[in-house]
């Protein structure tokens, strides 16, 4: 509903400004286009485990009305699972505030393998850049069974030079409703902050280096001790944030 | 002032000429950018009919390979000089494999001769000729440039004097100097890095040292609420201009610094300096250390004299300077872009070879809190070297400090701006809460330079013009943008939005209010009809293109004498591009 309300709204000049039907516009409506890799990393964490991990986006649009195209997700190395996704969302956005989107859509979870079963879920997100600079995601995901989850997810350029950056990172997921297919409480589920050190070699190529520590809460933690797991994972990581 | 006197000119030009290196130089050069200046065998002279084609070919500029337009082979293209009074008769080739058209900036012509795809003809196909003709009714320095997509970026600009019906040029000689950028990045390439990544090209942000220093200077708690203004904003007091010397080559009549065109003059001549600012996104500040300017012209329109060390020229605009320099020695002309990212000399000198020292740059402006329209409040939060409050400016303009050009410079008009409450939308990232007056402020980086530097308060029209009557209505535009999202319009609407053009009554005398709701300096050009700039003094000088300063608001006084649709746009390529553009109507 709200992709085909966007996508109509992808507009058509309203007004020619002169005389004569043949004549091109003036101006044009500009629509333009980003993939960025806002992570893609090599993790390993305190138990000398190896992932990689992306975080990635593109999208497709004018200034108001985009498209976008949202993936995370993990995978182990030497564990012999398959790829995990943590989310991939198709969004349509809409530009609602000077620094804000609003976006909604529909995404999936869960393991890549095949016959696994996946959690598909509409999701709606706040998008956009808070005062002080913070760049933010802040979603409601729904599933098809009613479960409701959000996570926030907030980043902050500390700019040491002209090309380099200590970006520090926080992520926070909560369930509204217990999940239990999912192993999701109701509650906060898991806290995750990092920070990275980045270096431009030009404005699309930014390899960083970084170190991040991910703590479970609540039932979630409780849950996870119960299994004889940890609760909290402390890890580095090595990586690049590249846009084309 | 005296009359023109080709004889000793002419003499002189053969002397300097007369040697090898002379004629090299002449030969890289567009043929009207001789060193010796107003030539009379090499610039196109338009009693008959002027042949311009436009090509796109490989050059060497600043000694790398590029590939811009080119008209008649030269990037800037010809010298056009027409003659008031004359029926001037331009035949334009397009070679491109693209649309092509020229606009005569500045120039009052016809609907149909202006030159702008869309709104005043078809455009020019690929190996179709236009054939413009229309009355020269005006003198003076204007220029030309290409009004399709963004081909001026890629040099398809040049400059077009007209010659008084007199042929009086007011000085001894004169040189035409037109600054432009040039990168070698594909034009649209730089315009979706700006809509896809800010600050793409702005090297010269604040940095965690410079708050370190800052908090060392004047303590953290000042420290923080100067920061936290800004990035509460999300904006940055370091965005002066868009695209920066970090891409652009800044080129002096198509000539870089290690080229260093050279005018010549002879001591005690007085020399005519015809600047144009061709520029895609560059405002610049253009000196010449050791010699005073007196400015005789802007765009084209004459004023009354003034003397300036410096003078600060927005994308279009147009300054005639007369400067009288003495004793055989080399003088620097030194453009500097606006945020200091970059520059372009020249030299004006008795010989060719010679060069005199070339200023450094100065440090990185920032904006202060005037840009916001709230420096009652925080008149006091300035930080050294930002632009000053405006108690400071309000006292400045009653008392002629020794760093004005001494000329009285009246308050402009109270006119009440008021916002609607609900803002323009999601196009506009600020308001200016309190815009006022900013026509007796140098601008950003310039506030104490410690030397006269002109002001739009320093201009005064050398006559009064045919139209005196009062303006019968008021019509308010806002400049909005979001810098984050590169939108960029006119009261929240890029052209794409709006249902209409801006209508003028043909024959009514109107006053044309803008108020400037960005963070950015826009030079806004009004096509076929002068806008009078309400600045207190009578008469009011005339423009065509109109900088306003961040959170400034200005009027001007316009004769709707020009029936038909014209192009009314921020003259920073990409902005208009973005859609920052309208078409007025007179009907």
């Amino acid at each position: 509903m709200l992709m085909s309300l966007s996508l109509a709204g992808m507009s058509v000049p309203l007004f020619a400004g002169h005389a004569e039907d043949n004549w091109p516009e003036p101006i044009k409506a500009y629509r333009t286009g980003q993939l960025l890799f806002d992570r893609l990393e090599i993790t390993r964490t305190e138990n000398d485990e190896n992932l990689i991990v992306w975080d990635m986006l593109a999208w497709y649009g004018g200034d108001r009305n985009r498209i976008y195209f949202k993936s995370e997700g993990e995978n182990r190395s030497d564990d012999g699972e398959p790829t995990e996704l943590e989310s991939v969302e198709l969004l349509a956005s809409r530009l609602i505030a000077p620094f804000w989107e609003i976006q909604g859509g529909a995404g999936t979870r869960g393991s890549v393998a095949s016959g696994a079963e996946r959690e598909n879920y509409l999701v709606f997100s706040l998008f956009g850049m808070a005062p002080y600079r913070f760049e933010m995601d802040n979603s409601i995901t729904v599933n098809e069974d009613g479960d409701i989850a959000a996570s926030i997810e907030a980043e902050y350029d500390i700019r040491l030079s002209q090309v380099s950056y200590l970006q520090p990172r926080l992520e926070v997921e909560a369930a509204l409703t217990d999940a239990e297919e999912y192993d999701r409480p109701s509650g906060f589920n898991n806290v995750r902050v990092g920070l990275r050190y980045r270096y431009e070699l030009s404005r699309e190529f930014a390899p960083y280096i970084g170190v991040y520590w991910s703590r479970a809460l609540s039932d979630k933690a409780e849950q996870i001790r119960a299994q004889g797991g940890d609760e909290s994972e402390i890890g580095v990581v090595v990586g690049v944030r590249m846009w084309f | 002032m005296r009359t023109s006197l080709p004889q000793g000119r002419r003499q002189f030009i053969k002397s300097a000429l007369g040697t090898a290196s002379a004629l090299t130089l002449a030969k890289i050069a567009p043929a009207w950018a001789y060193p010796t200046g107003r030539s009379y065998g090499d610039v196109i002279h338009a009693d008959q009919a002027v042949d311009l084609v436009i090509r796109r070919e490989n050059q060497t500029i600043a000694g790398l390979s590029g590939r811009p337009i080119t008209i008649n082979g030269s990037m800037p293209g010809p010298l056009i000089r027409l003659k008031e009074g004359q029926r001037a008769r331009l035949n334009v080739t397009n070679g491109l494999n693209e649309d092509t058209s020229i606009h005569w900036h500045g120039i009052i012509l016809p609907e149909n001769m202006d030159g702008v795809p869309g709104v005043s003809f078809p455009g020019i196909k690929p190996g179709e000729t236009f054939h413009y003709e229309y009355e020269v009714q005006q003198n003076g320095t204007y220029w030309y440039h290409s009004h399709s997509g963004l081909q001026e970026q890629l040099g398809h600009l040049g400059p077009l004097v007209i010659d008084s019906a007199d042929g009086d040029i007011g000085a001894d000689r004169e040189h035409v100097i037109i600054l432009s950028d040039w990168t070698f990045e594909d034009p649209y390439e730089v315009f979706r890095n700006l809509t896809v990544a800010e600050g793409y090209y702005n090297y010269q942000q604040r940095t965690l040292g410079d708050t370190l220093a800052d908090i060392r200077r004047q303590g953290i708690a000042k420290t923080w609420e100067e920061r936290a203004m800004w990035n509460r904003m999300r904006m940055s007091a370091r965005d002066i201009l868009d695209v920066t010397g970090s891409t652009y080559t800044y080129l002096i009549n198509g000539r870089d610094n290690a080229t260093n065109w050279t005018a010549l003059y002879k001591p005690g001549e007085q020399v005519r300096l015809r600047v144009i600012n061709g520029s895609a996104m560059s405002f610049f500040d253009f000196r010449i250390p050791g010699l005073e300017m007196t400015v005789v012209s802007a765009d084209g329109q004459p004023v009354k004299p003034v003397t300036v060390d410096e003078f600060r020229i927005g994308v279009a605009e147009t300054y005639d300077v007369i400067v009288t320099p003495q004793g055989n020695r080399p003088y620097t002309l030194f453009a500097e872009s606006m945020d200091r990212s970059g520059y372009v000399r020249g030299t004006l000198a008795t010989q060719l070879g010679q060069a005199a020292p070339v200023p450094e740059l100065r440090p990185v402006p920032e904006r202060g809190m005037a840009a916001m329209g709230m420096s009652h409040a925080m008149g006091d939060m300035q930080s050294s070297g930002s632009e000053s409050s405006m108690e400071d400016h309000a006292a400045m303009s009653h008392r002629p400090g020794p760093m004005t050009s001494g000329r009285q410079r009246p308050s402009a008009p109270d006119l009440g701006i008021q916002h609607a409450p609900g803002g323009h939308g999601p196009a506009a990232a600020m308001i200016a809460r309190n815009p006022v007056s900013r026509l007796n402020e140098p601008g950003v980086g310039l506030e104490d330079v410690g030397h006269r530097v002109l002001v739009y308060g320093d201009l005064v029209g050398a006559h009064p013009w045919p139209d005196e009557r009062e303006p019968a209505r008021n019509i308010e535009l806002h400049l909005t943008g979001n810098m984050e999202k590169y939108m960029w319009s006119f009261d929240g609407e890029k052209y794409s939005e709006v249902d209409g053009p801006v209508a003028f009554r043909h024959g009514e005398r109107l006053r044309l209010i803008m108020v400037n709701d960005t963070m950015m300096d826009h030079p806004i050009h009004l096509h076929g009809m002068w806008m009078e700039l309400e600045n207190g003094h009578y008469p009011r000088p005339r423009k065509h293109t109109i900088s306003l300063k961040p959170s400034e608001v200005v009027s001007l006084q316009i004769s709707a004498d020009a029936l038909g649709s014209w192009a009314f746009h921020c003259h920073l390529l990409y902005h208009m591009k973005a859609g920052m553009f309208r078409v007025v109507n007179v009907s």
